[in-house]
């Protein structure tokens, strides 16, 4: 564990808010309107985190332990990316598992937390959450099995790193679709048009804002920035597999996948502006459709 | 193996004693720890010489031994075993009186030993001595309510089930050992006569497949399993859950062992009826709305997962990679292990509520995380190991498997299509994170929905010991893969025949950083939690309602329930998800259907019974004994005819 590797780490959970802040500027000028400042989210987490806290009645510890433990554990998941495209500050053999795992972990104490409530909006959000992850977390591991083919390595860091940056040569095609696998399965798992609305006010409409409608205070602040920090992962995938950057320098290869982070949210705006949210029960097809193109980049590589 | 067999005879001489509670305790535990002794220390490295019985005993001599497969099994038997007995004095404590609870106590003393002994034997006859052992104490436990009449439909089912399985058990050894001529059916000797030609060899790993795949509850032999789990007792459904299906997978494991590489067809068979387990046992439970029948299908579901791994095992053996056999096989006994811990924990966790509420229907409970904080905690952490989140056990086997799996995807022969399997193990992952967010959610989060959990009490602390130290043992494993993944590699290369120092190398070096990762998930989890409540020290929180989108008055009937929690999933898999709606005017239900049990078995046996029914009138029917006799000339006649034709003489 570098010490580079933990300062990368941790300007990414500094710029990770700014990421939907670019997303939901995007759409406000594609669509005719100022919009919010794009550093907006800073100014509210530092207002939500001075406010006071207010809790149901009918929860227990379990509500106040699921921000800490869904925040917790997306930290810990970023130290297994390769941010400077070569080496993450953690790695081992198999630490796909481990952080597909520690996604996992995250959504069950966030989606306990939102049914400790006992209100039937958030079990309306929590069913939706998980059935549309039931899907996520298959195509994901499509979309890591066409990497291990590619780069021949079990770890992230393998994964993403000098190895990928090899296989591009001649598995650039196969890697392309899985790039905009991961983009699809970014706008499911983050809640994002076209699988949900984030900009909706409408309860019985809404997945991920829904089961955290309980929350405030302290507590929204670290699903806030939680959730920030997941679109900003799943960015830094989408940005690894699509620009290798073992080949620069650790600076330039950040600063260069800062940029395509910037990019990424561009991106997830301007679909937000140019697509509707499809209706729930068409998500899982949407899903398959993601896994079909991973599935298409596996036989490609298969020989 | 002197300890092992001291062992069991005390656990044997504590079912005596049953009637004392305190003696009960005493020698049961320390019969489980006499005989996890030699377990921990086969595990560890060290070698236990067999025992023979060579005296005029048929089919051979007896031999009872001990290597690194029957000690991982046996220390599940006995560490499960232990804490389902402490649970069983409690749970029955009330029914005392009422029933007899000495003969339970004395039946599941029988039923360990019996596990124990099959594991150790190593021979035909004492294993099928042990086996039958197993099946009618466990038949027994099953029918301990026989006044409620869906309990002795399940015994009946599962006694027949057993014993189909166990008639073609007869088959395997009599296949396997027949054409020596010596007559002598211990393991070694059966192990002699590999290998077969394709056609034997073939016979003997379907047999083996059925037989065994009938005990572990394989899709589609897992017709018995949730009747049998829902109707009995929590301990005995625990016991049986978390070890007694195991069998069928010890049994697997060993004829692989005895075997040899099989060929391929059989692990790709393997490996089908492992995601066939692990996806239709997940969305089956999904469907649920009994807690037991919900938890037995989880077990189909572990099964299917545990399959998968023996299915990478045998296809990697087959096609010449020793790193994936041995990370395809270690990963099965290692998932063995931690299921049995999470999930007997559940299923005593279960017990618990039950036995504080009065019923098994989700629906009808809620809000007990307020009422019983020891088995929400228990349970929530049963929940997670089961989902395989880290830091807790299930993660680290499914790792394990996980790797095997994706190894094979750059292997670079037919292997590759073999780590497709991964999607399946993703997807029965996630599903099963589903299950168990709407099982702990409608159980224990939110209000009551019924008077019953409004009055739940936590139950007695005999209840809520063995639940603590089944929870400690799943954490401890997560904390420190390290600990078990290098006796579980040396269990994987004893399966495949393989020296153990080479082939499970990449792998052992890698639970080192898993042991940094879960050590490190763990701490940080803890520092995050302590950062959390120093910092929110100031200001005193308000209470308040639920947030009900402005309507004042929510009542527990608005809450969510578990059928509406997994309509959207059971709705993508309609035909396959086996559930009944019921649609009237005024209500709406769904209930859930066996496909296998209620779709094909009892339509298969009412036909079979029509048929015989008109088989009986033909013979007997209307004419009587006269008719009879008609059928008797004509027999005869037509046999003479026969002969005539094939021109032999009678």
């Amino acid at each position: 564990m570098t010490a580079e590797g933990l300062i990368a780490v941790g300007l990414l959970g500094i710029a990770a808010p700014a990421v939907p802040g670019i997303a939901v500027k995007t759409k406000s000028l594609l669509t005719g309107r100022r919009g919010p400042p794009m550093l907006q989210l800073y100014a509210d987490l530092a207002k939500l985190v001075r406010k006071g806290r207010v809790y149901s009645r009918t929860t227990t510890l379990i509500f106040r332990a699921g921000p800490v433990v869904a925040l917790a554990s997306l930290i810990v998941a970023a130290l297994f990316l390769p941010l400077d495209g070569r080496e993450a500050p953690a790695r081992f053999a198999g630490d796909i598992v481990a952080f597909a795992g520690l996604l996992a972990l995250g959504r069950f104490a966030l989606v306990l937390a939102g049914l400790d409530t006992g209100s039937s909006f958030e079990g309306l959000g929590a069913s939706r959450e998980v059935t549309i992850a039931s899907f996520a977390e298959p195509t994901m591991f499509l979309c890591f099995i066409a990497l291990v083919l590619a780069a021949g390595d079990l770890s992230l860091s393998g994964m993403l790193g000098t190895p990928l940056a090899a296989a591009w040569p001649h598995a650039g095609a196969s890697l392309s679709l899985v790039g905009v696998s991961l983009f699809v399965l970014l706008l499911a798992e983050n809640s994002r048009v076209p699988v949900d609305d984030p900009a909706t006010h409408l309860e019985l409409t809404m997945i991920h804002e829904v089961i955290v409608l309980d929350h405030g205070g302290p507590d929204l602040a670290l699903i806030l920035y939680g959730s920030a920090l997941k679109l900003t992962l799943f960015g830094v995938l989408v940005v690894s597999v699509l620009v290798p950057r073992a080949g620069l320098s650790g600076p330039a290869a950040l600063a260069l996948l800062f940029a395509g982070l910037g990019v990424v949210a561009v991106a997830v705006g301007v679909v937000e502006s140019v697509m509707a949210r499809v209706r729930l029960v068409r998500v899982p097809q949407l899903l398959v459709g993601a896994a079909a193109l991973a599935l298409v980049a596996t036989i490609l590589q298969l020989r | 193996m002197t300890l092992v067999a001291v062992g069991l005879t005390l656990i044997l001489l504590a079912g005596l004693a049953a009637s004392r509670e305190a003696l009960f305790r005493i020698l049961l535990g320390a019969g489980c720890l006499t005989g996890a002794v030699p377990a921990l220390a086969v595990l560890a490295g060290e070698t236990v010489r067999d025992v023979r019985v060579a005296a005029a005993t048929p089919f051979g001599p007896w031999v009872f031994g001990l290597d690194a497969l029957s000690a991982v099994f046996l220390l599940a038997i006995l560490s499960v075993g232990a804490a389902c007995a402490f649970y069983g004095l409690t749970y029955l404590a009330h029914e005392r009186g009422r029933r007899p609870v000495g003969a339970a106590h004395l039946l599941l003393a029988v039923l360990v030993a019996s596990l124990a002994l099959a594991v150790v034997a190593r021979a035909a006859v004492p294993f099928l001595i042990a086996w039958e052992g197993m099946a009618i104490a466990a038949y027994l436990l099953v029918v301990l309510e026989h006044e409620r009449r869906e309990v002795r439909r399940a015994g009946m089912i599962y006694v027949v089930a057993t014993h189909v399985g166990t008639l073609l058990l007869f088959a395997l050894f009599a296949i396997w050992g027949g054409t020596g001529g010596t007559g002598d059916l211990s393991f070694d000797a059966l192990g002699a006569h590999a290998p077969f030609s394709a056609g034997r060899g073939g016979m003997i790993l379907a047999v083996a497949l059925i037989a065994f795949g009938l005990k572990a509850g394989a899709v589609p032999f897992h017709f018995w399993l949730p009747e049998a789990h829902a109707a009995a007792p929590a301990h005995v459904s625990a016991l049986m859950s978390g070890v007694v299906i195991k069998m069928g997978i010890y049994g697997l494991l060993r004829t692989i062992v005895l075997f040899g590489a099989p060929p391929p067809w059989w692990g790709w068979v393997v490996l089908a009826l492992g995601a066939a387990s692990g996806v239709l046992g997940v969305v089956w439970a999904l469907a649920q709305h009994d807690i037991k029948r919900l938890l037995a299908f989880h077990s189909v579901e572990n099964i299917g997962i545990i399959l998968l791994g023996i299915g990478a095992g045998a296809l990697g053996l087959a096609y010449g990679h020793p790193v994936i056999a041995v990370l395809g096989f270690a990963g099965a006994v290692l998932h063995t292990l931690n299921h049995a811990l999470f999930k007997s924990l559940l299923f005593l966790a279960a017990g618990s509520v039950i036995h504080a509420t009065g019923t098994r229907e989700i629906d009808h409970l809620g809000g007990l995380a307020r009422r019983m904080p020891a088995t929400t905690a228990t349970f929530l952490i049963g929940s997670a190991a089961i989902v395989g989140l880290p830091p807790l056990n299930g993660f680290v086997s499914e790792w394990v498997v996980y790797q095997a799996l994706l190894r094979g995807v750059s292997a670079g022969d037919a292997m590759q299509f073999a780590g497709l399997a991964v999607v399946v193990l993703a997807f029965i992952g996630a599903l099963a994170l589903a299950c168990f967010v709407k099982v702990v959610g409608v159980l224990y989060l939110g209000t009551p929905r019924r008077t019953l959990a409004t009055d739940a009490r936590e139950s007695a602390a005999g209840m809520i010991r063995p639940l603590v130290g089944l929870a400690v043992a799943c954490v401890v494993i997560g904390l420190v893969p390290i600990a078990v993944v290098p006796p579980g590699l040396r269990v994987g290369s004893l399966v495949a025949g393989l020296p153990a120092a080479t082939a499970g190398l990449p792998a052992a070096a890698a639970a080192g950083p898993a042991t940094m990762f879960t050590i490190a998930l763990a701490l940080s989890l803890f520092v995050a939690w302590g950062l959390y409540v120093a910092l929110g020290r100031r200001g005193q929180p308000a209470e308040s309602a639920t947030w009900g989108c402005g309507y004042p008055s929510p009542t527990p009937r608005m809450a969510y329930t578990a059928s509406s929690f997994a309509a959207p999933l059971l709705g993508v898999f309609r035909s396959f998800a086996g559930v009944r709606t019921h649609r009237t005017a005024q209500a709406f239900a769904t209930h859930a259907v066996d496909p296998v049990l209620d779709e094909v078995l009892v339509p298969a046996w009412r036909g079979a019974r029509t048929a015989a029914a008109w088989l009986r009138h033909a013979q007997r029917g209307g004419g009587g004994l006269s008719r009879y006799l008609l059928w008797v000339g004509a027999a005869v006649v037509a046999s003479l005819l026969y002969l005539l034709a094939v021109g032999r003489n009678p």
